[in-house]
């Protein structure tokens, strides 16, 4: 867990990805003037607005400070923190020295505050008093480097005083390093006084000696104290250069407007030398020619703050909504203020970020993660004409690839678009990509990382096998494995064993972002599995004895038949909708009260339902064929041999090495029992589904690449549900048309067992089943792998005994 | 409550039960072992949702 604090609303950590965490300082009488009248005429509403604004402006925590001569501390500060508690999603940060207004407060705040400040003025009885609130309450507490002598000047004595704190905080009273935000305190060096022309030298030594001596603390600055006394717009290019420069030390918090700090980047190269030969004290007449430089300098703060201001927060709220509206003329409002590349490094990948956290909470589903991709996606194409493209040196890169012999690429290209979209380069590969290709490909464009994908259960295999390649040749990079019918035992038993990098099971997209991360951190290991974690279950029919009287029943034809007059329109009655929304589409209510999911439902998942259905339906994206047929057969142990007019075609059936040992093969008779019949079926919607998935993902459009992805899964599978019906009425084992919902649960005499599913993993059965069925006379074709071409396409052998159902071998 | 499979639709009906897992009728969903899984696709616990 990361050191953070928090808000009734959300969780911030201290060591921000980009730093420095911003902490607003506006609210505070002596620093504000707004506030302060507010606060005298105790006009809360107005004293909230200045609260919102900050954060509106980019403050991450709101540091609150009513100590107002002849008010009264305690009453504003509670009145205060009650009203923001609700109304400001930034965790606050409570500006008081008094033990007793802080003891007043800290229960009323429904998260993590930080308590500001703690410090040995007073020899430590203060001290004392807070840091047992803050071990009380939880809160993190800043900690300023004043003693009994004063303010800390050098750097010797600032590492002194931190030291003397850290002890009674941490050895007395229990507090955890990260708990701590030490404040070295700085001073101006724009005042001319000789003795002070060091103090920026000193505080940023101080942070750097700080932080080695005393691991996990973190550190906060009155940043703008350096440049006291200079004009307004040279204090805002002087501030800039030195956050940037105590940044670099290891600051992670500053205590600043975040309005007024330029990006580094928009700094020029003459504007950072006199800066940095001020702060470092190169030249004795540095201050001098910093004043000289700046002398002409406008500050155009007033004129143009309100609107720029909220043009970030605009940006931000539209990533986080998916709202593409308006993208480019705020881009270029944007683009007068920052550099494109910092619009995307400072802005954009931190929305993004927020993005993928509030994913991991399971407050936003993925359909609206997929649209804030499209807004990232989009605006960095906007950007990208006025960059020098988008750098490749420095941005982690990943190698990613369907394994050989596997078509699926829906997946992989999640991870794609998630990384891409969260600032990696992403070197995308495709489909049935062999181990040769992988290893060629890492070593041409050093890559730092290889991601494989693979739906297919030999896909897993293979990339174990892959592993084995991969070290056969010494690759360095880490391999982050995905796919159906991967599991975390399997990578960690099969998988890393075989290659001296870490390989790493990654559940879904995110656990692939969170691998990149952890690279980047120098932290990913390989997948490790615990024997004693808990094993699944092996559901299955509670079958004891087979029923072998059974007759088999008449069948209308024996032989094969295709059928390609399927109306589209009939496939939407045996959609399951769950398996559709919920799991393929991502709509899961989750936390959800059931009032507010229904509400989903009819405004956003039913709407985009139709509007897709209509669109299949009416531009003929649905093409719906069968090849399907019966035939005489007899079993014999774990073989079903078909009589055909073409001669005999044998299926060998896996068997359950557990309890009660099923086989496809038992449901049907042997020679000796009288033979019996099976069917089979190869149903598919068509190539032009897929083709239109495809030109969607090309063109960006996340969105509705995964959605309507999934309702061709969809429909095949109810093109198959439907077909099974129609054989079973065939052969007369059910009357008519029954319900869907009964289906889903297998209500019906038999069953239909899926080549390449639990019952019979084994796709290499497609090769029988063609020379029976043909389906290449409807479209369909196979791979070197044995899959089936267009992916749309799902294929079974159909048991008519009334015992056959669903298990895993 | 009953809860609903997101990967296959399937109804975990606590009145009912899940004799293909060998769970008597009157198990509450989050009463159910750690080990099992959904009787139709093998999905883990946390990919059903409430459906009540």
């Amino acid at each position: 867990m990361k050191a953070s604090v928090a808000s009734l609303y959300q969780a911030v950590e201290l060591h921000q990805e980009i730093p420095p965490l911003l902490l607003g300082e506006r609210c505070n009488p002596n620093g504000s003037k707004a506030f302060r009248e507010a606060l005298l005429a105790e006009d809360w509403d107005a004293c909230l607005k200045l609260a919102l604004d900050q954060e509106a402006r980019g403050a991450q925590v709101l540091d609150l400070c009513v100590a107002y001569a002849g008010r009264d501390e305690v009453a504003d500060m509670v009145q205060l923190t009650t009203l923001f508690a609700g109304s400001c999603k930034a965790p606050l940060m409570f500006d008081s020295t008094s033990p007793d207004t802080l003891e007043q407060v800290l229960p009323l705040y429904p998260g993590r505050a930080i308590i500001n400040s703690i410090n040995l003025e007073d020899g430590g009885t203060n001290l004392d008093r807070i840091c047992r609130l803050a071990k009380k309450y939880g809160a993190a507490v800043v900690a300023l480097t004043i003693s009994l002598e004063g303010m800390a000047l050098t750097c010797e004595k600032k590492v002194e005083v931190a030291k003397q704190i850290y002890d009674l905080a941490v050895n007395k009273h229990g507090l955890r390093p990260q708990d701590l935000l030490f404040d070295l305190l700085t001073f101006t060096v724009g005042s001319g006084d000789e003795s002070m022309r060091s103090a920026a030298i000193e505080t940023l030594a101080a942070i750097r000696r700080v932080k080695e001596e005393l691991p996990g603390v973190g550190f906060t600055l009155g940043v703008s104290n350096i440049s006291f006394g200079l004009r307004p717009a040279a204090r805002k290019v002087l501030n800039s250069v030195f956050l940037h420069e105590a940044v670099e030390a290891g600051l992670n918090t500053a205590i600043v407007d975040a309005a007024k700090v330029l990006p580094y980047a928009a700094i020029s190269e003459e504007d950072r030398k006199i800066c940095l030969d001020l702060l470092y004290n190169r030249d004795p007449e540095a201050l001098m020619i910093f004043i000289d430089h700046f002398e002409q300098a406008v500050d155009n703060d007033d004129a143009d703050d309100s609107d720029s201001l909220r043009m970030e927060e605009l940006l931000h709220q539209k990533l986080l909504k998916g709202d593409k509206d308006g993208l480019e003329d705020l881009l270029s409002g944007l683009r007068g203020r920052w550099q494109p590349l910092d619009i995307i490094n400072n802005l954009l990948v931190p929305a993004m970020r927020e993005v993928g956290d509030l994913f991991g909470r399971g407050e936003l589903l993925l359909p609206f993660v997929l649209q804030s991709a499209e807004v990232m996606k989009q605006s960095v194409a906007l950007l990208e004409p006025y960059m020098e493209k988008l750098a490749d040196e420095g941005r982690t890169s990943l190698l990613l690839a369907t394994v050989a012999g596997d078509v699926h690429d829906i997946g992989k290209n999640l991870v794609d678009i998630i990384l891409t979209n969260n600032g990696y380069k992403v070197h995308n590969l495709g489909i049935k990509v062999p181990a040769e290709e992988i290893i060629a490909k890492a070593r041409e464009l050093q890559v730092d990382v290889i991601g494989l994908s693979g739906l297919l259960v030999k896909s897993a295999l293979l990339m174990k096998e892959n592993l084995a390649q991969f070290q056969g040749v010494a690759l360095q990079q880490p391999v982050l494995l995905g796919g159906a019918a991967l599991t975390r035992k399997f990578v960690a038993q099969d998988c890393v064993p075989n290659y001296e990098q870490p390989v790493v099971y990654c559940a879904d997209a995110f656990a692939g972002l969170k691998a990149m991360r952890d690279f980047e951190a120098g932290q990913l290991v390989a997948t490790d599995w615990s024997d004693n974690a808990v094993v699944s279950n092996r559901p299955g029919p509670p079958t004891d004895v087979l029923d072998r009287s059974f007759v088999p029943p008449a069948v209308p034809f024996t032989g094969r038949r295709t059928v390609t007059d399927v109306d589209p329109e009939i496939l939407f009655k045996y959609l399951n909708e769950a398996a559709l929304f919920r799991g393929r589409w991502g709509y899961r209510r989750g936390k959800m009260a059931k009032e507010e999911y229904e509400k989903l439902n009819e405004q956003t998942v039913l709407p985009l339902f139709h509007r897709l259905k209509d669109q299949a339906l009416n531009e003929g994206w649905l093409q719906p064929k069968v090849a399907y047929g019966y035939f005489d057969c007899s079993s014999s142990g774990n073989d079903l041999l078909i009589h055909s007019g073409e001669g005999d075609k044998l299926f060998s059936f896996p068997r359950q090495e557990h309890a009660p040992g099923l086989c496809i093969a038992d449901y049907f008779r042997t020679r000796e029992e009288g033979g019996d019949v099976a069917g089979f079926f190869v149903v598919t919607i068509g190539a032009a589904l897929a083709e239109k998935t495809r030109e969607l993902y090309e063109s960006d459009s996340y969105h509705d690449y995964l959605m309507l992805h999934g309702l061709g899964v969809e429909l095949t599978d109810a093109l198959a549900e439907y077909w099974h019906e129609r054989m079973r009425v065939e052969m007369g084992i059910q009357q008519g048309a029954s319900d869907m919902a009964a289906y889903v649960a297998q209500g019906y005499q038999g069953s239909r067992f899926g080549f390449g599913y639990p019952s019979c993993p084994d796709l290499g059965a497609h090769l029988p089943l063609f020379e029976l069925l043909r389906p290449e006379e409807i479209g369909v074709s196979l791979t070197e792998s044995f899959e089936m071409v267009p992916e749309m396409t799902t294929s079974a052998i159909v048991a008519h005994h009334p015992q056959a159902k669903y298990f895993a071998v | 409550m009953r809860y609903i499979c997101t990967c296959c639709g399937y109804i975990y009906d606590p009145a009912k039960g899940d004799d293909m897992n060998q769970i008597p009728p009157g198990v509450a969903f989050e009463d159910l072992p750690d080990s099992w899984v959904c009787p139709l696709c093998y999905a883990d616990r946390d990919k059903f949702d409430p459906l009540d």
